[in-house]
């Protein structure tokens, strides 16, 4: 298991190091409007109590924590698919960031964007089923599609990517939204920018990272 | 002899440590992203790193 360490130690420098670009390019782009979104919420009495971190260094702290540490478990997703098919160098990283950026972003987002607090969604567990419902056919997809040769599994990949747009993403009967639509419009472009730049430079680094890796 | 179209398959020894790496980032990503737990630690912890990840939130 020594190239499982090898594996390890590649995702955590390059999720570290994506995490944190991530964490700057929010902390000036979408922290704001989630802020300013929050001034439209009014808290509920249930919630009031509940441990919550201070706002300023400890709220971006945590951030910080959160996008370094997904991004570890980003980057393992990453080299291990690079490892496993003998790919190395920034360009096929490059390749795994764009398929992991429309596997975990673009594919849930179309049927749940990216939210500013104080939407009204259907209830949680339904969407998280659906999330990664739609994750796993997504990466499924794709890899029957671009990285098989048979015909029948390429149809069959082509199928799957299509199937959890076509049984719909859950949604409210009435949607609701506190804050004005043009904030939550402004936070879905930014939030794609943003995840987008973290996903290719997150390929990026972890291809050339493991340049320099010896594997058994 | 190596020809470029083909695509290896993934050989006994690479399985496990790749698949443990596999394993590890998804428990990772998943855990921080989708647990909610009683007391909302983790959620108010991971809440604006949720929204911008485009997890389902709240």
């Amino acid at each position: 298991m020594a190239d499982f360490r090898k594996l390890v130690a590649v995702s955590l420098r390059a999720g570290l190091l994506g995490g944190l670009l991530l964490s700057v390019l929010q902390h000036y782009q979408t922290l704001p409007l989630i802020l300013a979104a929050e001034q439209f919420e009014t808290p509920s009495a249930e919630h009031v109590h509940d441990w919550q971190p201070m706002d300023g260094w400890q709220r971006n702290g945590f951030t910080l924590l959160f996008n370094g540490l997904t991004g570890f478990g980003f980057a393992l997703l990453i080299s291990a698919s690079m490892y496993w098919r003998n790919q190395r160098g920034y360009l096929y990283g490059i390749g795994w960031g764009l398929a992991g950026y429309w596997v975990f972003y673009v594919a849930p987002s179309f049927g749940l964007p990216p939210e500013l607090p104080g939407t009204d969604s259907a209830e949680l567990h339904s969407r998280q089923t659906w999330w990664l419902f739609t994750a796993a056919a997504t990466a499924i997809g794709l890899f029957g599609l671009v990285l098989t040769k048979q015909r029948l599994l390429q149809f069959g990949g082509a199928g799957l990517l299509a199937l959890p747009h076509l049984i719909g993403a859950p949604h409210p009967e009435v949607a609701q939204a506190l804050a004005p639509e043009a904030l939550q419009q402004h936070f879905v472009v930014l939030t794609s920018i943003n995840n987008a730049i973290f996903w290719l430079t997150l390929g990026a680094i972890s291809g050339r990272l493991l340049r320099k890796v010896t594997f058994e | 002899m190596k020809t470029l179209a083909a695509s290896p398959a993934i050989s006994t020894s690479k399985f496990l440590p790749g698949f443990s790496a596999i394993i590890l980032g998804l428990t990772v990503v998943l855990g921080l992203g989708f647990l909610q737990d009683a007391n909302n630690y983790l959620h108010n912890a991971a809440h604006d790193g949720r929204h911008s990840a485009a997890f389902p939130c709240h």
